[in-house]
């Protein structure tokens, strides 16, 4: 925490980065996201195991890019946005500077580069129980999972807080907001909230880093997150791409192999 | 008593194999079942995925999506990219529950009449037999709940 | 608010049998939209066209569907009739009724229904159509040929007589590719170098072209009608102003021993060389990795002796960048190297050699003067055995498809072999023979019955050394797979044909796709054999396929009369059915938000980069932008795109979502 203070307050003070994104002190034992500009406030950022928000979201932002050069505490997801967003051309080099948490120790990564050297040597896995439960929904026949997903998604609220904590859903205008053609019904509609979770998916099928924010979010408690998971393992499975693994672009769904198997087209 | 049951397929094809395809069936005469609306595009990679789900919430009991062999792509690369959508999409529908005996894929020919009337027949005989799709029909009619 | 206009055609009794024509006409009339329903018995007669337009300017319709057969047959025929009817011809659909409807299903109400329903669709379509215009795109009227062989010869001769500057690159530092290296053509017999080189004095002379030997393309950029060309040509050492041929520096070079790769290794040449005396241009090249003052700074022998003072040592490669409207690929073939056949010894045996040192043999002009001689002792051979298809249909160690000239060019050694070896005795092993050319059954006949070559229908299964002689162990299926064992002087493996060394990284070049041999791709077999999928990119010759000489040829000028009609236009025109990147007033300047994913999806590079800058030039966004030249309209990016930011004019989102809630 003290590395993590005093590296702020360097940063700051020689204004090599112009804020710091970071965790803090939330109400009770929770984090929340935090924006620190003045060295002074260095002290409000906090690491520790509640800090698992990816924060890579805000470097989209253009109210926080507008500021200049930005540090960001990163946790290994953050990490892989990074380097997904810099594949997308969203993010420049000399615009960003990552201050892995890593087995307690601060890690300055200045390039993509060293990001991606980094991350090589983490094993991504999701969460055990989420994999649990992304098992035993897959271990259920169709019906059953309909039924799950209408009973999940029947109280969803249209409210977008898992698109907007997600790093990877930075377009300035969402599909969803797209009115002619209006592909979506935008109330909170039955059919609506499974086509909305449904293209989510797909759209992040291949690009996203499997942090789980966007369950987290979610203000009803809908598992979203499993939803992009799959989506991502699938692509992972089927093609050998993941989302976050390099600066380069390689997107498994704009590119393909003149011998792709399948054994489903007639 | 009420009429028995005939399903509305939707087919999305593309313009050069499989609507070409569909027309060697119409000059050779073979006759198919009556129920597939065909909507022409371009090229399968064309097809986005959203069109899918689009053709069951308006009502549709079955969906086609058909368009060249690999290889024989007009546009060289267009149904490549739309196998690998309709891989993962296809694991995505499944997963979340949509059930996917209603949706057929395939490559048809511009020389393949008689498959495509196969494929047709084929996939409506198979969506009659399962019903409608209330599941979803019933999604989008349910109003705020 | 449309005002749209649909069309019904009985098609004769075609449509009208099944269909109940005036239902549709009815319903349709009730469709939004919709101000004018009529049916008629033939739309595309005359008059039925004359209804059409009559219809247009007098209900003043802005959108026009005709219900009849498919677009396929007939969408030129009405977007011309709806443009002489005063309208954008892309403001005119058809309602797919014949081949789709009532050719393949029953009379009765299911049918009208859908017949109802594929009208509807299309009213819904046209009503969010936008006029477009076709798209006009500059041409520089330049060409470029890569590959001096016959084919690239043919193509620049062909494209510069039509008056267009041609430029010719070959990587070699002369013109005329492997045919300069064969002996005699068939089935003429024809000597090879004496057709070939009035081509080669032609290309050279011709005020149009510009001969680049010795050089290379090292980056192709830019699109139909405008591509950027950089060609390096590289260093030959010498000052070719001042180089008069004299061949002084040949003479006196003292690394004399190089194996020359005209004659297949047959013979020596030094450091300094031209490649065969007919070379176009007779100019040599400084082989800098044998030479002794590039290796070690000695010698200079050249430079000191040769009377023009044209050596010049410190030339460096140029790099030239040219302007040019299309590209012919002719970069020709290779053979199958003799070390790929474990069975024929590797390559170890001197005396097995391959179909190409065979002419260089036969050759008057080659190392022997024309005399079969064995390379290991310079005997002449009393037996030769020919050994055809090495390599070539062979699924398991070589390539599966036939090579196409090794029957006759294997009839043609056995013949040469037996004019000038009166007394040999020459055997062809072979599978099947291919002679399917114009005379070419006769040549091959002529080889059997007037020049006494043996044919033995069966394969070679091991060819080993014995005593200096090669021991050839075969069958004989026509004898009831009979053993044949003959020891031969010299053995020739008429080996497959393959692509050139580096066809995979000039196709990545050029964008131009391949198959898994690397010979080029065609964009479609049949029908356009010449051209590329990459627009302005034209094949010639052998790099597309295995191809004889005649053929070459043919196909060399095939592509470019292609040239020479694109050409012919001022501009180049093209259907407007592509796709488009959203522009919108400031601040958002476009939906897109530059993640480039498009980019890597669309078949054809049309998408490119575009920043956005603001009037102090700093960027404020960089997005995506379609070049209208390239892109076809496949609308691969359309789906890819996440925000819906590339749209597809002509199959636009609004119309397929139109089309799909209609239903």
């Amino acid at each position: 925490m003290e590395a993590l203070a005093s590296k702020a307050k360097e940063l700051l003070a020689a204004g090599t980065v112009k804020v710091v994104i970071g965790y803090g002190k939330g109400t009770g034992e929770s984090r929340r996201p935090i924006f620190v500009h003045a060295a002074e406030r260095a002290d409000d950022l906090v690491v520790d195991a509640g800090c698992v928000q990816n924060l890579a979201t805000y470097l989209t932002k253009s109210e926080v890019r507008a500021l200049g050069r930005m540090a960001i505490v990163a946790v290994p997801s953050t990490l892989r946005s990074i380097l997904q967003l810099a594949a997308e051309k969203q993010l420049r080099e000399e615009n960003v500077l990552a201050l892995a948490t890593i087995d307690g120790s601060i890690r300055e990564l200045a390039t993509f580069d060293a990001v991606e050297e980094t991350i090589a040597t983490i094993p991504d896995a999701i969460g055990e129980a989420d994999q649990k439960m992304i098992d035993k929904l897959t271990a259920m026949s169709v019906s059953e999972r309909r039924a799950f997903w209408a009973g999940e998604l029947g109280r969803c609220v249209k409210c977008y807080a898992c698109r907007a904590s997600c790093p990877m859903c930075y377009c300035e205008r969402c599909t969803m907001d797209c009115n002619r053609p209006q592909w979506i019904p935008v109330a909170s509609h039955a059919i609506g909230n499974l086509e909305y979770h449904m293209v989510r998916a797909m759209h992040l099928a291949g690009r996203c880093v499997q942090c789980g924010t966007c369950g987290a979010a979610c203000p009803v408690g809908i598992p979203v997150h499993l939803l992009t998971f799959f989506a991502e393992s699938t692509v992972r499975r089927q093609f050998g791409q993941k989302g976050g693994a390099s600066a380069k672009l390689d997107y498994a769904m704009s590119t393909f192999k003149p011998d792709d198997k399948e054994e489903f087209i007639r | 008593m009420a009429d028995p049951f005939e399903p509305k397929m939707t087919a999305f094809v593309c313009n050069w194999c499989t609507y070409a395809g569909a027309d060697l069936t119409g000059t050779s005469r073979i006759k198919y079942q009556s129920n597939v609306r065909v909507i022409r595009l371009p090229c399968t990679g064309r097809i986005d995925f959203m069109l899918v789900m689009k053709a069951f919430s308006r009502g549709s009991d079955g969906v086609i999506i058909s368009g060249c062999h690999p290889n024989d792509c007009h546009y060289t690369s267009g149904n490549y990219h739309a196998r690998r959508r309709w891989m993962v999409f296809r694991d995505l529908m499944d997963f979340m529950g949509i059930d996917l005996r209603r949706v057929t894929f395939s490559w048809v020919s511009a020389a393949e009449g008689a498959k495509w009337a196969e494929l047709v027949n084929e996939a409506t005989n198979t969506v009659r037999a399962l019903g409608p799709y209330k599941e979803v029909q019933q999604l989008a009619v349910a109003g705020i709940d | 608010m449309s005002r749209v206009g649909v069309f019904i055609c009985h098609c004769g009794e075609n449509i009208a049998g099944t269909v109940d024509v005036a239902a549709v006409a009815k319903a349709a009339l009730d469709m939004p939209g919709v101000v004018h329903a009529i049916e008629y018995k033939y739309m595309c007669s005359d008059p039925g066209q004359t209804m059409l337009k009559d219809a247009i300017r007098d209900k003043r319709l802005d959108g026009v569907v005709v219900a009849a057969c498919s677009p396929r047959m007939h969408e030129p025929t009405f977007r011309r009739t709806a443009e002489e009817g005063g309208i954008n011809p892309y403001q005119c659909e058809m309602a797919n009724l014949r081949e789709h409807c009532s050719w393949v299903h029953e009379k009765g109400e299911p049918t009208t229904a859908k017949a109802v329903d594929l009208v509807r669709i299309q009213v819904e379509k046209v009503k969010r159509n936008h006029p477009l215009k076709p798209i006009r795109v500059p041409i520089t009227k330049k060409a470029l040929v890569l590959g001096g062989g016959i084919a690239g010869i043919q193509a620049a001769l062909d494209i510069a007589n039509t008056g267009s500057p041609v430029l010719l690159v070959e990587k070699s530092p002369s013109i005329g590719g492997h045919m300069s290296q064969l002996s005699e053509t068939f089935p003429t017999l024809d000597c090879s170098q004496c057709i070939l080189t009035p081509r080669m004095v032609e290309v050279a002379r011709h005020p149009l072209i510009t001969l680049y030997t010795y050089s290379e393309l090292e980056k192709l950029e830019g699109f139909i009608g405008n591509f950027k060309a950089t060609i390096r040509k590289k260093a030959r050492k010498i000052d070719e102003k001042l180089c008069n041929g004299c061949g002084v520096c040949q003479q006196k070079c003292p690394v004399k021993k190089i194996p020359d790769q005209f004659n297949e290794g047959l013979s020596n040449r030094a450091a300094i060389y031209v490649p065969f005396p007919q070379a176009v241009p007779n100019k040599p090249v400084i082989d800098l990795e044998n030479c002794t003052f590039f290796k070690s700074g000695k010698c200079k022998a050249c430079e000191k002796l040769c009377p023009t003072k044209a050596i010049r040592f410190d030339q460096e490669d140029q790099i030239e960048v040219h302007d040019v409207g299309a590209v012919v690929l002719a970069t020709g073939y290779k053979t199958m190297p003799v070390s790929n056949f474990s069975e024929y010894g590797y390559g170890k045996y001197k005396d097995v050699i391959d179909g190409m040192k065979f002419e260089r043999l036969a050759s008057a002009s080659g190392p022997t003067g024309g005399a079969i001689k064995r390379p290991s002792d310079g005997k002449t051979p009393e037996t030769i055995v020919f050994i055809a298809c090495a390599g070539s249909r062979d699924r398991l160690k070589g390539v599966p498809y036939c090579s196409k000239i090794c029957c006759m060019y294997t009839a043609k050694h056995a013949m040469l072999y037996q004019h000038k070896v009166h007394g040999g005795k020459a055997t062809i092993f072979y599978m099947d023979i291919r002679a399917a050319g114009k005379n070419y059954d006769e040549f091959v006949r002529r080889a059997v019955e007037e020049d006494g070559v043996k044919y033995v229908r069966g394969r070679v299964s091991r060819v080993y050394e014995d005593g200096g002689q090669l021991v050839v162990k075969g069958v004989d299926t026509l004898l009831g797979a009979e053993q044949v064992e003959i020891r031969a002087d010299m053995v020739v493996l008429a080996t497959a044909v393959q692509a050139q060394d580096g066809a995979e990284e000039l196709a990545q070049t050029l964008h131009v796709s391949y198959d898994p041999y690397k010979f080029f791709a065609e964009a479609h077999p049949k029908l356009r054999p010449v051209e590329t999928n990459t627009a302005g990119i034209f094949l010639a010759g052998a790099c597309q396929a295995p191809r004889d000489i005649p053929e070459t040829v043919a196909q060399a000028s095939g592509a470019a009369v292609k040239v020479a009609g694109l050409f012919s236009q001022p501009e180049l025109t093209r259907e407007p059915i592509i796709a488009v990147v959203d522009r919108q007033p400031p601040p958002v300047f476009s939906h897109c938000v530059g993640c480039f994913l498009c980019k890597s999806a669309c078949p054809y590079q049309a998408i490119e980069e575009e920043p956005i800058k603001n009037r102090n030039g700093d960027v404020l966004k960089v997005v995506a932008k379609v070049n209208p030249g390239l892109c076809q309209g496949c609308g691969t990016c359309v789906s890819t795109c996440r925000t819906k930011a590339i749209d597809l004019q002509g199959f636009s989102n609004e119309q397929v979502f139109a089309e799909l809630m209609s239903i």
